[in-house]
């Protein structure tokens, strides 16, 4: 890990495709975003390859874009949103519009730690299109998460084990790798602006035939968190019968 | 996270007590709390200097860094300096983003903020 080549990243410009892009979905992230950015530069940019980072705000009422816009990065980008849709429409909007061969979309707390992401990388060199963090697979590490949270968690993995096949246990962890490909044809595909979004792209992905694996990733609880729990949890149980209609209606046959 | 604590008497005129302060792991709002309590500890302690060694400290947010400004600021008021030492590259850029390398006195090595200290 080198100071001199995240200095290198923050001052110029990348000419050639960036090897990956990294979208951080952001919503009113003033406080935490910067640490978070960070974390990210040092790490990434000491992986040796081209890279882009992508702020994709939705509608923030603080100060995030100027906060991020401050800081005068030559390889990162924010993208303004007029109005909050959701956490699913800024990750569409920030996965469309990277330019990387590989994206990946992280959450602006930082609770998955950045060094987590060379297990992904290795799983779409070894030729799989959509690699997800996962704090259920085994081997996967969970800190300071709540006993409401810790239930509710489980109590919607197994609804959607028993009624979906995404071929994942842990559907919403904000820590996902996509192949250029998979992203584009996914996320245009998209229907879902809310917390379920990421469920829905699974969903997709599974029936689109994409090559998905879950990879066991350590987690962090990071305070803050923006979600009603038991909103979000009715929101995602609507969301659910919404994604087998969609299906069944069609919506997806043009994917 | 993880907190140590030792004391250290440096070869000065003065026979002040120093106060090293070592943390490890990811240092958030979940941490604070025990931290800001370790920090009181040491300088009320010691009624002097308190260096904090980051060394194992690899992600600090916000809160994380608004707990250490408190603390230099409850060092203040005691009469005492603070410095922070050992920093890990991301930790140190995180304090080059926010401005906050400004703001703190930092240090390579604890050996070296003990010596500023005992100067």
């Amino acid at each position: 890990m080198s100071y001199e080549d995240y200095q290198r990243w923050k001052t110029t410009p990348i000419e050639e495709q960036p090897a990956l892009s990294i979208v951080i979905p952001a919503y009113n992230e003033e406080a935490r975003i910067v640490p978070t950015i960070g974390a990210i530069a040092s790490h990434v940019s000491s992986l040796g390859i081209p890279w882009e980072l992508i702020v994709s705000d939705d509608g923030s009422k603080d100060r995030t874009v100027q906060v991020v816009e401050e800081l005068g990065f030559a390889n990162l980008r924010v993208l303004r949103a007029q109005r909050n849709e959701g956490k699913g429409s800024a990750v569409r909007r920030g996965m469309l519009a990277a330019r990387g061969k590989v994206v990946l979309f992280d959450d602006a707390d930082n609770s998955t730690p950045i060094e987590e992401i060379g297990k992904l990388l290795e799983k779409i060199n070894e030729g799989y299109d959509v690699a997800i963090g996962s704090r259920a697979a085994r081997g996967a590490e969970e800190a300071n998460k709540s006993l409401v949270r810790r239930i509710m968690s489980n109590g919607l993995r197994w609804i959607v084990a028993s009624v979906f096949s995404t071929g994942a246990h842990d559907t919403q962890c904000g820590f996902k790798m996509f192949t250029r490909d998979a992203a584009q044809r996914l996320f245009r595909a998209q229907t879902i602006s809310g917390f379920s979004f990421d469920l829905e792209i699974l969903y997709l992905a599974n029936k689109l035939g994409y090559r998905i694996v879950e990879v066991p990733i350590a987690w962090v609880d990071a305070p803050g968190s923006k979600l009603d729990p038991t909103k979000e949890a009715q929101r995602f149980l609507r969301d659910l019968v919404r994604i087998k209609l969609n299906d069944l209606r069609g919506i997806y046959a043009n994917a | 996270m993880q907190i140590s604590m030792r004391e250290v008497k440096p070869m000065s005129k003065s026979d002040q007590t120093i106060a090293v302060v070592g943390l490890s792991g990811r240092f958030d709002a979940h941490e604070v709390p025990q931290v800001r309590q370790a920090l009181m500890q040491a300088t009320n302690r010691t009624k002097g200097h308190v260096v904090i060694d980051l060394g194992g400290v690899n992600f600090i947010d916000s809160s994380g860094l608004a707990c250490l400004v408190q603390g230099m600021k409850y060092c203040r008021e005691h009469g005492a300096d603070q410095i922070l030492c050992n920093l890990q590259q991301p930790v140190r850029i995180i304090f080059e983003l926010t401005r906050l390398d400004r703001a703190f006195k930092i240090m390579v090595s604890v050996e070296e903020a003990t010596t500023a200290l005992a100067a």
